[in-house]
């Protein structure tokens, strides 16, 4: 039998769309399957880090001058087209004015600057690495920005008995993607240095997602009542340390503070200008 | 089958673990109250409870009694969960205890109930120096009821009287000048312990001994690492398995540059590259510490540490604890964002000096 192909037997040209067919639908949702752990969990052990300036403002934003006349260029905040799907981050009317009172007030009130443990997402897009070590009932997340650390109970969560900097996090697995939940956020931490924030009614889920041996995707769906009008989310890749001596190092960043919170009680007063 | 399901198992195989265990379980069903609560409790001593008797030459010990070496799915000996190392075993041999390496059961169970009754916070009598001085009532203080599970009378091991070695007279002038800075009122943070501006508890290592309150640390295994996750100031311990090499010796950090590798059951962590910041016990940037945590019973770590640092010491010397099974949770142990200690201790302190100026003009 003659196919529609010319002289190409109808077996072969079959196979042809099929493959073609294959191809097409692996180019519109590439499926990647992460490595196993031992235990044969999908294996996000690493040293990770995000490579954007969501932590400037997690909106899209331009570049601007440096507010430290001396620093010059090494103290401007670079662009970048923001994190947070659909564009706009949705305040209820009033926290949306005391979100503009924090970007007037953002290079004294940020907790950043005094070197208070980040939070939950900002932990996760500071310009600072962070080390997932992954195990079978918990995953430890060391941060190196202040010595942050997150436990992440995958089995027998204990209740949480109050709230902590970096939140109280029970985590599942769906497929390969690493599902947080996190609660019991203290009220003190911002999202971004252009004054971002949250009440104590905070609840983040995160979801953690490999697609490809060196990188994953995150997203944090950002829930919070009292401040915004719908759930919202952020998402963007986070990039794994090829470095062969890639590790965390020290940022032990109280030491660094001390002069600008406690200088005015010195016996020779030191003021930040 | 959960772990704890496990460990009763076990524990119906072994007396020694099931006394252990009730203890632990007995704490846990109390866990609906506050974790201090539930620190408070974990503190009682059992009536009766008598410490294993545990191996006492550690090193490398694979099998005891009828406990066989947990693995991790990868393979490695299995040191993962929350542990405790407090304890009322003094660092060295007081010496009343001279020439004595071992208590007997019977003599651990004494020596437990005198130390106690010698620290109890809530002996006080009201308004003396005493009492203010002893601020905290015994609640709040948590550094261990039992001897370590070896019943060594003390932890150092190594010189054999229990005694650590003498300081350098570099050493000693390092240590006196930093004890006079705290003779005066602060001038600023840095005239105060490390521990005060949040910056490092002295106990948190390595080498890691008891502090007087939150003794727990969590170790996290995968192929390549151990993590440990020390609950006094949030830090974490990651000790590559991967054999690199330490950094470069101008690179130094404040717990050290460790790398570890196993020698059987044995987890030898290897550490140097310190800064000139912290001191254990007199050392300095010279400290070279090599750790040991050898599992000996699904309730116990055995963890010797050997000090060397020719600068600070006249010779190496070790020591070893224990470090025990733990319900946890491990807290959030955040010290820096509400340190209103720092802030009134400074302001205290101008308040004197102008106080004291004042005095002067009169």
């Amino acid at each position: 039998m003659r196919s529609p192909l010319g002289g190409w037997p109808i077996s072969f040209a079959a196979a042809a769309v099929c493959a073609i067919f294959v191809l097409s639908a692996r180019a519109q949702s590439p499926v990647y399957k992460a490595p196993r752990t031992a235990d044969g969990k999908p294996n996000l052990n690493g040293i990770w880090q995000a490579v954007n300036t969501a932590n400037w403002d997690l909106q899209g934003h331009t570049a601007q001058a440096s507010h430290i006349l001396s620093l010059g260029a090494q103290g401007a905040e670079p662009g970048g087209v923001g994190v947070v799907e659909g564009g706009e981050i949705p305040y209820l009317r009033e926290a949306f004015a005391q979100k503009q009172k924090n970007y007037a007030n953002r290079f004294q009130d940020d907790p950043e600057i005094k070197c208070y443990q980040p939070g939950v997402p900002r932990a996760t897009y500071l310009p600072f690495p962070f080390q997932i070590v992954q195990s079978k009932g918990v995953i430890l997340i060391s941060y190196e920005f202040a010595n942050a650390t997150r436990t992440i109970y995958m089995e027998n969560a204990p209740d949480s008995p109050t709230d902590y900097w970096m939140g109280h996090s029970v985590g599942h697995w769906e497929g390969d993607t690493l599902v947080v939940s996190v609660t019991n956020l203290d009220d003190r931490t911002w999202f971004d240095r252009a004054g971002d924030y949250h009440s104590d009614a905070l609840h983040v889920t995160e979801r953690y997602t490999p697609i490809s041996p060196d990188a994953m995707n995150y997203e944090a769906t950002i829930e919070d009542p009292k401040v915004f009008s719908r759930p919202w989310k952020i998402s963007l890749p986070l990039y794994k340390h090829l470095e062969k001596n890639a590790r965390l190092m020290e940022f032990r960043c109280v030491e660094f503070v001390e002069d600008l919170i406690y200088g005015p009680y010195y016996k020779h007063p030191v003021v930040a200008n | 089958m959960s772990d704890r399901l496990l460990s009763r198992k076990r524990a119906q195989r072994n007396a020694v673990a099931a006394l252990f265990l009730s203890h632990r379980e007995a704490a846990a069903s109390c866990a609906l109250v506050s974790g201090f609560a539930l620190a408070a409790l974990i503190a009682l001593p059992v009536a009766g409870q008598s410490p294993a008797v545990a191996a006492k030459a550690a090193g490398g010990a694979a099998k005891t009694g009828n406990w066989v070496a947990s693995k991790t799915p990868d393979g490695q000996p299995d040191l993962q969960g929350i542990w405790n190392n407090g304890t009322v075993t003094p660092m060295e041999r007081p010496a009343e205890l001279a020439g004595k390496e071992f208590f007997t059961e019977k003599e651990a169970l004494a020596w437990e109930k005198q130390v106690l009754a010698r620290t109890n916070r809530d002996q006080r009598a009201p308004g003396t120096v005493q009492d203010v001085a002893r601020a905290y009532n015994d609640i709040w203080w948590d550094s261990g009821t039992r001897v370590v599970r070896t019943l060594r009378t003390s932890m150092v091991i190594d010189p054999p009287d229990g005694r650590i070695p003498p300081l350098t007279l570099q050493a000693q002038e390092a240590q006196r000048a930093r004890a006079e800075l705290r003779q005066h009122p602060a001038e600023t943070p840095r005239d105060r312990m490390l521990a005060e501006r949040c910056l490092q508890f002295p106990t948190s290592g390595p080498p890691m001994t008891p502090y007087v309150y939150n003794n727990n640390f969590r170790i996290v295994q995968t192929k390549d690492y151990v993590a440990i996750n020390i609950e006094l100031l949030h830090d974490v311990r990651m000790i590559p398995l991967d054999g690199r090499a330490h950094l470069p010796s101008n690179i130094r950090l404040w717990f050290g540059d460790s790398i570890g590798h196993w020698e059987a059951n044995t987890l030898v962590v290897d550490t140097t590259n310190f800064t000139n910041k912290t001191s254990f016990r007199g050392s300095d940037q010279n400290l070279h510490v090599i750790e040991r945590f050898t599992r000996i019973d699904p309730e116990t770590i055995v963890y010797r540490f050997t000090i060397d640092d020719p600068t600070a010491f006249t010779k190496p010397w070790t020591a070893e604890l224990t470090m025990v099974k733990s319900p946890g949770p491990i807290y959030e142990y955040d010290c820096h964002e509400g340190n209103y200690g720092m802030m009134n201790l400074l302001k205290g302190a101008r308040a004197e000096e102008k106080a004291a100026a004042e005095g002067n003009q009169k």
